[in-house]
């Protein structure tokens, strides 16, 4: 059984249609990533998992339990974790408190685990908290009833990298022991590291749903370079090199290739300054699905 | 499932504490002035137009009773304490969707139904606390100026109330679940408990428009007959326990079935 599954789930809003007939199925003991830009869709689909807002059309159901069935998605609440991009606390109340109060609702198998992991300083009201502080009471709250699915929106923001690294291997952890992981997300960078797949949705609608692996094959690396000399296009640019932007003697690009073959064919270059990064996810959209999509539609 | 009940009444402490304390201010003041104003109360009174006293409802000036039920509780507790009920509940729901609580809270395992009805049930935090603090002061207040008040009508005057309070409260949820801005819906409920106050009020001054009266919840708690006349309008609290109900089965039903954004 999959832990979460989409069917065609839709949600408009006038003629806006901030989730349109979204179907996807994430399977148990995966973590999967949600990936899209901001404004993309991706809380309105979580929030209709929590049935918080309800579908216009289409349905999903969240461990077993169709979202529409108010009663039934309420019981199953209790073997779920939620860690929202806004975190609403009690402001007033300390960080124990807080975690107490989430404790009497759903119990705290492993709270006292998942704060030797992340530490905000549960005597201080929360109110004080930094947002880094703020996001580890969340985390804290989304696992410590050791919850069979965790549906995550943007989960690292205000995080340092140290916790990042941590929060990131503390999933991998879970997932070992069958803890499964709705990630969304905006940051390509993060939903590769972490996640097994990928849905990736624009403008309310899934426009692909892969393996990281072939992601990261389709996406590959976005290349800067800065030459001693001006660039001559026909010479330097292979078949691997897309969407090529040369200015004198800079030059930049994608490139889809093997990465030796890549440093190898540089080393014939009198380089200043390079710069190897991953894509923009906008850039992804641009030069990979748009075409796809065009020429599907 | 009590952890709402349990927090929310938490918040309701600070609240009713300061109430009473406002309270035992207003006590003591009315209470000092009552000895000396006693002996010319008469020659006063006349100084005031007859719809003054109609207006507010009010009689039996010279006696502690007429005194207490006019000066404290037909316009402090009814409005003052009406307002307050009605401002909290109106805060209740939105504020919580607004500030983002709302999320976190219905991702545990816990209906809507269940978290509204637990937010309103811890009224009972300020209802106890005035209730028992604020006749507490005013008894003793009476015993020590030596006009002693009749402490049955003083106890009926707080249990009538309760039901009208809760009608308050009811249009506070009601404002708290149908707008979706937390300023909005705590002006709506505040504002609307003072006009059918004044509606109440204003409607008696005329045998013609005495009936609008009869659609504000003021107009079924009488303070001045519980503590004058000892006249107990048991219906009355029922057709209030009723509205109040009303109000919240209505909230109930718009708040299960709203999106929250």
């Amino acid at each position: 059984m999959a832990a979460i599954s989409l069917e065609n789930l839709t949600k408009r809003y006038g003629d806006v249609s901030a989730n349109d007939g979204i179907t996807l199925a994430v399977e148990e003991g995966e973590i999967f990533g949600y990936l899209g830009p901001n404004g993309a869709g991706k809380t309105t689909t979580i929030r209709q998992l929590l049935g918080l807002i309800k579908p216009t059309d289409g349905t999903a159901t969240v461990l077993g339990a169709d979202i529409r069935n108010r009663k039934a998605l309420t019981e199953v609440k209790a073997d779920l974790g939620y860690l929202p991009d806004d975190l609403g606390f009690d402001e007033r109340l300390t960080g124990n408190q807080a975690l107490d109060y989430f404790a009497r609702m759903r119990g705290d198998e492993q709270r006292e685990e998942l704060l030797e992991l992340f530490h905000p300083p549960l005597e201080k009201k929360i109110e004080t908290y930094s947002a880094g502080n703020r996001r580890m009471l969340g985390i804290v709250q989304a696992f410590m009833h050791d919850p069979e699915l965790v549906i995550m929106d943007e989960p690292t923001a205000g995080l340092d990298p140290l916790k990042q690294d941590r929060l990131h291997q503390f999933l991998a952890e879970e997932t070992a022991s069958g803890t499964t992981i709705f990630f969304s997300s905006h940051i390509l960078s993060e939903v590769q590291r972490v996640c097994d797949r990928v849905g990736i949705i624009r403008e309310g609608q899934l426009v692909a749903l892969e393996d990281i692996e072939k992601l990261l094959d389709r996406s590959g690396k976005h290349v800067w370079l800065h030459l001693r000399e001006d660039v001559i296009e026909s010479e330097f640019v292979t078949e691997e090199m897309i969407n090529v932007e040369i200015t004198d003697n800079a030059i930049q690009f994608t490139y889809t290739g093997d990465y030796n073959s890549l440093l190898s064919h540089l080393t014939s270059y009198e380089i200043d300054d390079i710069e190897i990064s991953n894509p923009q996810l906008d850039d992804i959209f641009k030069h990979y699905y748009s075409e796809e999509y065009t020429e599907d539609s | 499932m009590t952890a709402i009940l349990r927090l929310e009444s938490r918040k309701r402490v600070r609240g009713s504490v300061i109430l009473v304390a406002v309270f035992a201010v207003l006590s003591t003041m009315y209470f000092s002035i009552f000895p000396e104003y006693e002996e010319d109360a008469e020659a006063l009174l006349e100084a005031f137009p007859e719809y003054m006293f109609d207006f507010f409802g009010l009689e039996a000036l010279d006696t502690i009773e007429g005194f207490i039920a006019a000066e404290i509780y037909s316009f402090f507790w009814v409005l003052l304490v009406g307002i307050y009920f009605a401002y909290i509940s109106a805060g209740m729901i939105v504020k919580d969707i607004d500030r983002r609580r709302m999320d976190l809270t219905l991702s545990n395992p816990v209906s809507r139904e269940s978290v509204i009805l637990q937010k309103v049930a811890s009224l009972w935090v300020p209802l106890v606390v005035l209730n028992v603090g604020v006749p507490v002061i005013v008894y003793v207040g009476s015993v020590l100026i030596d006009s002693t008040i009749n402490p049955e009508a003083l106890a009926m005057v707080h249990l009538l109330s309760v039901p009208y309070l809760l009608v308050c409260a009811g249009i506070g949820i009601l404002c708290s679940v149908i707008i979706d801005r937390v300023r909005t819906a705590q002006a709506a409920a505040f504002g609307l408990v003072i006009i059918l106050w004044l509606v109440d009020s204003a409607s008696a001054l005329d045998p013609d428009y005495e009936w609008i009266g009869a659609f504000t919840p003021s107009r079924y708690y009488d303070e001045t007959a519980i503590l004058v006349r000892e006249e107990y309008a048991f219906a009355d609290a029922g057709i209030l326990l009723v509205a109040f109900v009303a109000f919240l089965a209505f909230s109930v039903v718009l708040f299960v079935r709203r999106d929250i954004h």
